[in-house]
């Protein structure tokens, strides 16, 4: 009997998350009052319903994971919840920019499912990742010391968020198809210097974060499948090397570096930003001042880079702490799928992604507690913005397609598969 | 049977969720170990809002000179200081980044009209929004300050005139000195300067007496009738092994109490020391504050005179003359001087004289108390006769002021430096004192009577002329 009560029936989770989504849109409800109008209470139900009507479809269309999705729309809950708070304009915008997202990854789970021979194009992919990067530096406009937006119109796009994912479909094509590789001499090599340039036109745009990103990912899948055991350490050489250079040569380094080591001493400048993330979390506590009552447009950046010290100021740590769990689970979820995956291709990629997620969410997490020196990246699902929201659903969509089985014969991986 | 493969994964699965584990780990120590230190930082503007909704009141001299003042903008205030460096150690400053000192730290529940009562605090922010604080008016007088400073000015040292009987302080200057109204630019310059501009010297400042402080041996030689007064001097006294010299070592001849001073007698006060001895020298002068605290608008340094340690007689020798442990702050100095003025009635000094409302209404004045009385009226008649011969015949005539009496006393301090400090201390007219003054210049290098007895004349000159009681 009791067992029968504990059970946890398919459906419950996404009850749950319904609940949550109501619960915490009618909090916000309250928090704004009387000025509240129409237009956001439509959205935000219309919010909740579309989550849970795009869970009970999942349910229906993919045979795959069914908790990543949950997992993603709980942080894009938190994370509404508090742009939404802190400037509603911006909330409602990230309303659509979800529901937008939605789409995207139901778009993009259905081409990945469909669409057959992803792993042929490396040489696209690798294209794409420079024009996108070269569209950077030509038509980019500089966004808080980076140089990563390209304004078209009245959008703006940050290509680097699409660049994250063509470079996990670069890897992914090159290790799974490595046995045709494999009779190019050094190609390891060649691979390994397409990475680093990379990181370093990364670099040159200033967006530190997200070369940091990108070698991390790259390190990881290349600790995974490269035999060549050696240039795993020549890689962790050469960043090292590279990395220690860079701190020497330009200042924008020495500074991120010297304001995480005593942001105290340059309080008013460069240590401004990651004192004032701090003293938010530490005002919240344990609990949170509570939703609204807490100071967290005191924030430089605080909807984007700073979304998780906005949380801590009002949730508590306990919010916080539940936000890196999730992202954990879905770090954990990933890894699953990958295991579960017989497609050589389809592993590295699920790999890719879920490192893309543990990683970008590390970065910015670390980066905001003072862990790690700050570099300036969003917190996948939880920031706001298009370019990340839709990048994030774009890998998502693919991530769910991952974790299905894929019918396709694959003549690379025979003899390595699990 | 595990592959390479799968075991590589799960690796990097495991790297990915220590690193999680860690995050989880390093933001609970943060919370329960750091939190509560860094909350209270001054740029954590969470403490500042409540400050934000209030304006600051104004502070204004004695006359209603306007010295300070908080201007409103859109989202915040700012704090207008006047005169810069004028006040930079009496009013001190009010900044988010820096903190708060001098009288904006002291009165800043005055100024935002905040309440000791927490409820009543409470009432007031949900009635009004935005209120205004109560305006401060000083006992300072602007001329005088202003004077004070330009008489200073290139030196370093500290200058302070008080009313003896009613311990208002009309000027207190200490150079050097820092702008206040600039302190965002100039932050960086001011604290790493070796000179110390944000020390207070008039309060914070320790420095050796030299010859002021024989007033203290001088007063306990008046009150014991026993100690024979008279002494021939030759220039210089062996004391335990120890030679004590006059100035050039130029004898005095047979001299009394009143030469001594006005002369300045090293070896008098030096030999008379050991005849009154340490406990009874010791006694005097915590009569006047030493080794005690004493209350002020402004933090004050306790002055020194370690006699109950177990000092020789060159120790006590030495302290006589206001060299060895001896260790005094300016404002203590002061006191002395005032209570000489004041027929042996030590007023408390304050800087503050009333807190008004922001419609000009007196909301609280601070009345003048006497705080002790360490000498009867006839000690200090006599004391305050011969410092007029101090100025009148002795080494003080540069503070001599024409058709008034002048009371003083000079003082050349040596010290570790090699250049010596040079005191006057002083009040005047001295048959009716409205003006006591102190002057010290820091390692000037030159003698009290040369060097800063002109300065106190012009200060006690300028006081009597232009202060209205």
């Amino acid at each position: 009997m009791i067992r029968n009560i504990f059970k946890v029936k398919k459906n419950s989770p996404r009850n749950l998350l319904f609940i949550f989504g109501i619960l915490s849109l009618s909090l916000l409800f309250v928090y704004q009052g009387e000025d509240i109008d129409r237009y956001t209470i439509m959205t935000g139900i219309g919010l909740v319903f579309t989550i849970y009507i795009s869970n009970y479809i999942l349910g229906r269309l993919s045979s795959g994971d069914n908790y990543i999705f949950l997992i993603v729309t709980m942080l894009i809950s938190i994370g509404v919840v508090m742009i939404y708070r802190i400037d509603a304009e911006l909330g409602v915008k990230q309303l659509i920019w979800t529901s937008i997202g939605i789409a995207i990854f139901f778009a993009s789970y259905l081409i990945m499912r469909y669409i057959r021979g992803w792993d042929r194009w490396i040489y696209l992919y690798i294209a794409a990742t420079y024009i996108g990067f070269f569209a950077t530096f030509i038509f980019g406009v500089r966004r808080g010391g980076a140089i990563n937006w390209i304004q078209i119109g009245n959008i703006t796009i940050q290509p680097s968020e699409i660049i994250k994912l063509t470079i996990i479909f670069i890897l992914a094509s090159f290790f799974s198809r490595r046995d045709e590789f494999g009779k190019i001499k050094y190609s390891s090599y060649y691979l390994m210097a397409v990475m680093y340039s990379f990181i370093l036109l990364s670099f040159l745009q200033r967006d530190l974060g997200t070369a940091l990103v990108f070698y991390i990912v790259f390190f990881l899948i290349q600790f995974i499948y490269e035999e060549n055991r050696k240039l795993i350490l020549y890689n962790l050489g050469l960043f090292t090397v590279s990395g220690a250079l860079g701190y020497l040569a330009f200042d924008h380094v020495k500074i991120r570096f010297q304001s995480w080591l005593n942001p105290w001493e340059y309080i008013e400048r460069q240590g401004y930003q990651i004192t004032q993330s701090l003293f938010a979390i530490a005002e919240g506590g344990f609990f949170g001042k509570g939703l609204g009552l807490g100071n967290p447009d005191f924030i430089p950046v605080v909807y984007t880079d700073f979304i998780f010290s906005a949380i801590c100021e009002e949730m508590g740590i306990f919010t916080g702490i539940g936000i890196i769990m999730l992202f954990m689970i879905l770090v954990y979820r990933g890894f699953k799928i990958a295991i579960g995956q017989e497609n050589n291709f389809y592993r590295i990629l699920a790999i890719g992604i879920s490192s893309l997620f543990g990683v970008q969410s590390f970065i910015i997490l670390a980066g905001v507690l003072k862990m790690i020196p700050l570099t300036g990246i969003t917190l996948p699902f939880v920031s706001y913005g298009g370019s990340s929201m839709i990048s994030s659903f774009i890998a998502l969509g693919i991530l769910q397609a991952c974790s299905e089985e894929i019918y396709l014969k694959d003549d690379n991986s025979d003899d390595q598969g699990i | 049977m595990m592959t390479k493969e799968s075991k590589r994964i799960i690796i990097v699965l495991v790297a990915m969720c220590m690193m999680f584990i860690s995050l989880i780990v390093y933001i609970s120590y943060f919370q329960i170990f750091k939190a509560e230190g860094i909350k209270y930082n001054s740029y954590n503007k969470r403490l500042w809002i409540d400050e934000e909704k209030t304006l600051r009141g104004s502070i204004f001299d004695r006359n209603g000179k306007l010295l300070v003042y908080s201007e409103k903008n859109e989202e915040s205030q700012l704090r207008h200081y006047k005169y810069g460096r004028l006040y930079s150690h009496v009013i001190g400053y009010s900044y988010r980044e820096y903190g708060k000192t001098g009288l904006e730290l002291k009165y800043n529940n005055d100024l935002l009209d905040i309440s000791v009562n927490q409820a009543i605090n409470e009432f007031k922010n949900m009635v009004s929004e935005k209120s205004i604080g109560n305006d401060l008016q000083l006992t300072i007088d602007h001329g005088l300050q202003e004077k004070a400073r330009n008489l200073l000015d290139g030196k370093k040292g500290s200058v302070i005139a008080m009313n003896p009987s009613t311990g208002e302080v009309y000027a207190m200057v200490s150079l050097p000195d820092f702008d206040a109204d600039n302190l965002r630019n100039d932050w960086k310059t001011i604290s790493e300067n070796p000179e110390s501009p944000l020390l207070n010297r008039a309060t914070q400042g320790l420095y050796q007496p030299g010859s002021i402080f024989k007033l203290i041996p001088a007063i306990a030689l008046i009150e014991d009738e026993s100690i024979d007064k008279t002494y021939n001097c030759v220039g210089k006294t062996v004391i335990d092994g120890y030679t004590i010299r006059d100035y050039n070592e130029k004898g005095h001849g047979e001299i009394s109490l009143p030469q001594a001073l006005a002369l300045s007698c090293n070896t008098y006060f030096a030999e008379k020391s050991i005849l009154i001895g340490k406990d009874k020298m010791g006694e005097v002068a915590e009569r006047f504050k030493i080794n005690k605290s004493i209350d002020f608008d402004l933090p004050l340094k306790t002055s020194k005179f370690p006699y109950k340690d177990s000092i020789g007689e060159t120790e006590i020798a030495a302290a006589a003359i206001g060299q060895g442990k001896v260790e005094v702050t300016p404002l203590n100095m002061l006191l002395i001087a005032s209570t000489i003025a004041n027929d042996g009635e030590m007023s408390k000094p304050k800087i503050a004289k009333s807190i008004m409302t922001a419609d000009g209404e007196v909301k609280r004045t601070i009345d003048p108390i006497i705080i002790d009385r360490p000498i009867d009226r006839i000690t200090a008649n006599r004391l305050k006769e011969n410092m007029v011969d101090v100025v009148n015949s002795g080494t003080g005539k540069a503070a001599a002021i024409s058709g008034l009496e002048v009371a003083g006393k000079t003082g050349t301090a040596e010290n570790s430096s090699g250049n010596s400090h040079a005191w006057f201390l002083g009040f005047a007219p001295a048959d009716d004192p409205r003006v006591a003054v102190v002057v010290l210049l820091e390692e000037e290098g030159s003698t009290g009577g040369k060097a800063a007895a002109p300065i106190a004349r012009d200060i006690m000159k300028y006081a009597i002329d232009n202060i209205k009681n």
